[in-house]
């Protein structure tokens, strides 16, 4: 019993403060049911008048996107102001009337703008956008007349401009608006249906960051449908800007050299990643995009056989042709198959069972060691070769190098190429043959690769047997110039080849540039490393369609002995390596190694071209 | 087996009745109101709402099959969870791609704080009992005041300004039921409005504008003013009957961008008018009061923190939420319980309804 007592005094005070809480939320409950009752009952009629002739209009206003800079602060991607039209048929006292005047304004079909206004999606309050980026005529025309255009109204729109048209445009980018296909997907929900997003490339890649916040413009209209009091405005925000490992200059020498011809060209830094140029022809305008795309420029730009939308460095999978005898003889001499003075007789022909392979300079090139062999890009020395090392070994120093995957820059989709898989099968099996080792020790047959994959193999060999991930924005800012992110050299691995083989694979391109294939590249004062490719096109579909000519290719890097860029290039169906592509790394060669520069953004800092000139 | 009647007969099916219709009519206003919307997604959430429903129901089931205290034994467990995954959240939306995080932010960004309130009562309860001897003695609240700052400044941080807001409230009303003194609240308040810029020195910019926008919802671009004048039109146009289902052309429309999550009341007041609204209300009274009888005839102090925070955590939120739709509280964002749109916060509600069941079972059984 007094044990009972004590208990419940123990719980009193706590069951007081219970009661008192239940009283607290019974008076709470009864203000809202006050305050329910003030709204639904006492202003209802009121409030239901307001909701059936709803005149509050919530307009957003597109924020500016983000700068985008190249590496020397170059402006490369701008905002410029547009006028947009738009139509809100609710506040049109008669639909019939106002398409007509605008009609005329417009020189257009009022039928046609008639079934626009009434053909909408969506919430019904958006306005409708009938013209985007109209001109300054039609501006001045619309305000002067805006008394009898009720529901018409105007809006300043930032427009994504590139100064520099084509130039660089598969690599930025293009910015356009959200597709039905993308607003159903969920990767999209939070966007509004007419809003702009970047759709390729750096645009695409780093949309959250160049975007920016959208402000908004409350406003309420008349019983015309006039804007007749501004309530609430929000400032938008504009987006971060980028800063881009690109350099401007090179980029336009590039472009400048690639012109009128359809491939890519790629220059990094080798012992960064830092992409300096990238370039592929022919290029499309995005600006086209950021204004009214008509379906003729789309069509024009789908169908066109160079495909100008496609960014070759990364999506163009290619033969690599005799560039690949840069990894046939590294795979030789890691293997312990050849040395250096290994030589081998070349008199045009060699014969594997019944076959005979031919070289591409008749009557062949007499007895060579390796550095000859690559400097004259020997097709008999390279068959000899890789017989030697073995696809196994091939295979293995082309996957160390980065061939047969993605290089990791992380735009668009991006090629893999092609590799002979490690193990394969016996010819017994149908599988790989001796014939298929050679053809793919000179870069034909199972062989394809992509410039970026090229480029950063060629980086690796120059810089000593590091891969890197290949990088382009180098940071991240706000308008206030405050820091939001910063990105640096990114290793993919060390590559497992011994880094004396590397330094022999060095001279033989020393050789190829100063004695041999690729001397169109050879610059006085300047020692530059190269290797020419000459990839054959296999016609198997038996069309006839376009140009035959081979892929001509050229790798290089500069100088020799403290490599400052790294180059690829390839020219589709240009011929020779030595003949089109060299002279084009030459002339950025020659492009890099006069501009002036400021010290380069990561450790590796720049008094090299001390040796050019 | 005569266990398993004693056990069904021992279940508050009035409660549970209750609860599980608050959630079928939040599905039947998602789904009234997501008509005109042009987003297909939008069009298909009552589905997953009533997904959620039936998840939440089974969990609520499951609970009851457990004997109460087991509750106790996980309640720090449970707790320190939670935190190490805010601590998580914390710590990805700083090193991942931070502009990204911070533009979408939204959804599973708020996953583990909507579990911690739940978790924070439990730990509270807990904590509560085992010193229920030492009452008396003020700094007995030290350790539970910073249990509670620690999670709320992590989800403040996120930021989701409502969530910590409810944090603070469901642990002050526990704390002020067990005894602690108001005027202890005022010495707190001081002390944290002397801390804040200090902190706020380590924010960074967009963070400190994500937090303001919170404050004062009127720099939010889509405005939150609109947002209020608009949901008060639907609250008001539903006169006395309401418009009828599936009538609510202002809740439907884009007027409402959020008019599944925290306005989902203003489409059930536009199509039941006042009566709707008076039932909506009579049935979170009917929930309440359940729950406060369950804490005023509690024989051990967890129980009685238990159903008392769980009382709590819904009054706040109903009267925070029906009086932000109905423009008398600030736009914060604090969802209607067992109504609003949203996974983790159904699954927790409907956890928390299964916990009061449980207590009521556990109660007949002795």
């Amino acid at each position: 019993m007094s044990r009972e007592r004590e208990f419940s005094n123990y719980f009193a005070p706590f069951q007081k403060r219970i009661r008192v809480a239940a009283v607290v939320i019974s008076a709470a409950i009864l203000i809202l049911v006050l305050r329910l009752w003030a709204l639904q009952i006492l202003e209802g009629d009121h409030l239901l008048q307001l909701s059936l002739n709803n005149r509050l209009r919530l307009r957003p206003v597109e924020a500016p996107r983000g700068l985008i800079l190249d590496r020397n602060g170059q402006l490369m991607v701008e905002n410029l102001a547009s006028f947009d039209l738009y139509a809100t048929p609710e506040d049109m006292p008669d639909v019939e009337e106002v398409t007509r005047r605008l009609a005329d304004i417009l020189q257009s079909s009022p039928d046609e703008l008639r079934q626009r206004v009434s053909q909408r999606q969506g919430s019904q309050l958006d306005a409708v956008l009938l013209r985007k980026g109209v001109d300054g005529r039609i501006v001045t025309a619309v305000e002067e007349q805006k008394i009898d255009l009720p529901g018409v109204s105007l809006q300043v729109r930032p427009v994504r401009t590139y100064p520099n048209g084509g130039s660089a445009a598969t690599l930025l980018g293009y910015v356009a608006e959200v597709s039905q296909a993308q607003l159903k997907s969920k990767e999209f929900r939070d966007f509004r249906s007419g809003e702009t997003m970047g759709q390729a490339g750096i645009e695409r890649r780093y949309d959250a960051f160049v975007r920016g916040v959208d402000g908004g413009e409350q406003i309420e209209v008349d019983a015309l449908g006039r804007v007749s009091r501004l309530i609430q405005q929000v400032e938008p925000q504009s987006g971060f800007n980028l800063h881009l490992t690109l350099d401007n200059r090179l980029q336009r020498v590039a472009e400048e050299a690639l012109q009128g011809k359809s491939g890519a060209l790629i220059a990094v830094h080798p012992s960064t990643g830092e992409i300096l140029a990238m370039v592929s022809q022919p290029s499309y305008d995005p600006n086209q995009f950021s204004q009214h795309l008509t379906p003729e420029q789309w069509r024009k730009l789908a169908a066109d056989p160079h495909h100008p939308m496609q960014n070759k460095g990364l999506q163009g999978q290619y033969a690599p042709g005799s560039i690949f005898k840069l990894v046939t003889a590294l795979a030789a001499l890691e293997k312990g198959a050849i040395t250096p003075e290994t030589t081998f007789a070349c008199d045009g022909t060699f014969s594997l069972g019944s076959h005979l392979f031919h070289d591409w300079k008749k009557g062949g090139h007499g007895t060579l060691n390796l550095r000859q062999a690559i400097a004259n890009s020997c097709n008999i020395y390279f068959y000899n070769t890789a017989l030697k090392a073995g696809i196994g070994e091939i295979t293995r120093v082309a996957r160390e190098l980065g061939l047969g995957a993605p290089s990791g820059l992380g735009l668009g989709s991006e090629a893999r190429g092609v590799i002979p898989p490690k193990t394969t099968g016996s010819p017994e099996a149908g599988g790989w043959y001796p014939g298929n080792t050679v053809m793919a020790g000179i870069g034909q047959g199972m062989v394809t690769v992509t410039p970026i994959q090229a480029v950063m193999m060629v980086s690796a060999i120059a810089n000593g047997g590091t891969l890197y991930r290949p990088w382009v924005v180098r940071k991240v800012e706000t308008l206030d110039r405050e820091l939001i992110e910063e990105y640096g050299p990114e290793l993919v691995r060390k590559v497992n080849i011994d880094p004396d083989n590397l330094a022999i694979v060095r001279e033989g391109m020393q050789a190829v540039v100063n004695e041999g294939t690729g001397s169109r590249a050879k610059i006085p004062g300047l020692r530059v490393a190269g290797k020419t490719g000459t990839a054959q096109v296999v016609e198997n579909s038996g069309s006839q369609r376009g140009d035959k000519r081979d892929h001509a290719w050229f790798v290089a890097f500069a100088p020799a002995d403290n490599p400052q860029i790294a180059i690829a290039v390839v020219v589709e169906h240009g011929g020779f390596g030595g003949q089109v592509a060299a002279p084009i790394a030459k002339s950025l060669l020659e492009a890099w190694f006069q501009l002036p520069r400021e010290p380069a953004s990561v450790e590796v800092a720049a008094p090299a071209a001390a040796e050019g000139d | 087996m005569s266990f398993s009647r004693r056990a069904l007969l021992s279940v508050d099916w009035r409660l549970l009745a209750a609860a599980a219709g608050l959630a079928a009519l939040g599905v039947l206003i998602i789904y009234s109101t997501s008509g005109m919307h042009a987003s297909l997604l939008r069009r298909s959430l009552y589905l997953k709402q009533a997904t959620w429903m039936v998840i939440g129901l089974f969990a609520m089931a499951l609970l009851c099959l457990f004997p109460y205290r087991t509750t106790w034994h996980i309640a720090y467990l449970f707790y320190g969870v939670l935190l190490a995954a805010l601590l998580l959240v914390a710590l990805l939306g700083r090193t991942g791609m931070g502009a990204q995080r911070w533009l979408s932010i939204g959804s599973f960004a708020i996953q583990p704080s909507e579990f911690m309130k739940l978790s924070l009562i439990l730990l509270l309860a807990r904590y509560f009992e085992d010193r229920r001897e030492q009452l008396n003695a003020p700094r007995v609240f030290i350790v539970p005041i910073l249990l509670t700052l620690l999670p709320a400044a992590l989800v403040l941080r996120q930021p989701d300004l409502g969530t910590a807001i409810m944090l603070l409230l469901i642990s002050a009303s526990i704390l002020i039921m067990m005894g602690l003194k108001i005027r202890w609240f005022v010495l707190l308040g001081a002390v944290g409005s002397a801390i804040t810029p200090v902190l706020w020195h380590y924010l960074h910019d967009y963070q400190k504008n994500r937090i303001l926008v919170f404050l004062y919802p009127d720099m939010d671009p889509m405005g939150a003013g609109y947002h209020v004048a608009q949901s008060k039109i639907a609250v008001g146009s539903g006169g006395l009957i309401g418009k009828g289902w599936m009538a609510a052309t202002q809740s439907q429309l884009n007027f409402l961008p959020e008019n599944h999550t925290d306005f989902v009341f203003a489409g059930l007041a536009e199509q039941g008018g006042f009566f709707g609204s008076l039932c909506l209300l009579l049935i979170y009274a009917y929930l309440l009061s359940r729950g406060l009888r369950l804490a005023r005839d509690a024989h051990d102090l967890f129980t009685m923190v238990t159903s008392f925070g769980i009382v709590s955590m819904f009054a706040w939120q109903v009267v925070i939420n029906i009086g932000m739709v109905t423009g008398i509280m600030p736009v914060v964002g604090i969802p209607l319980p067992l109504l609003s749109y949203g996974g983790s916060s159904m699954l927790m509600n409907m956890l928390a309804i299964g916990l009061l069941l449980s207590i009521q079972k556990s109660r007949y059984q002795y």
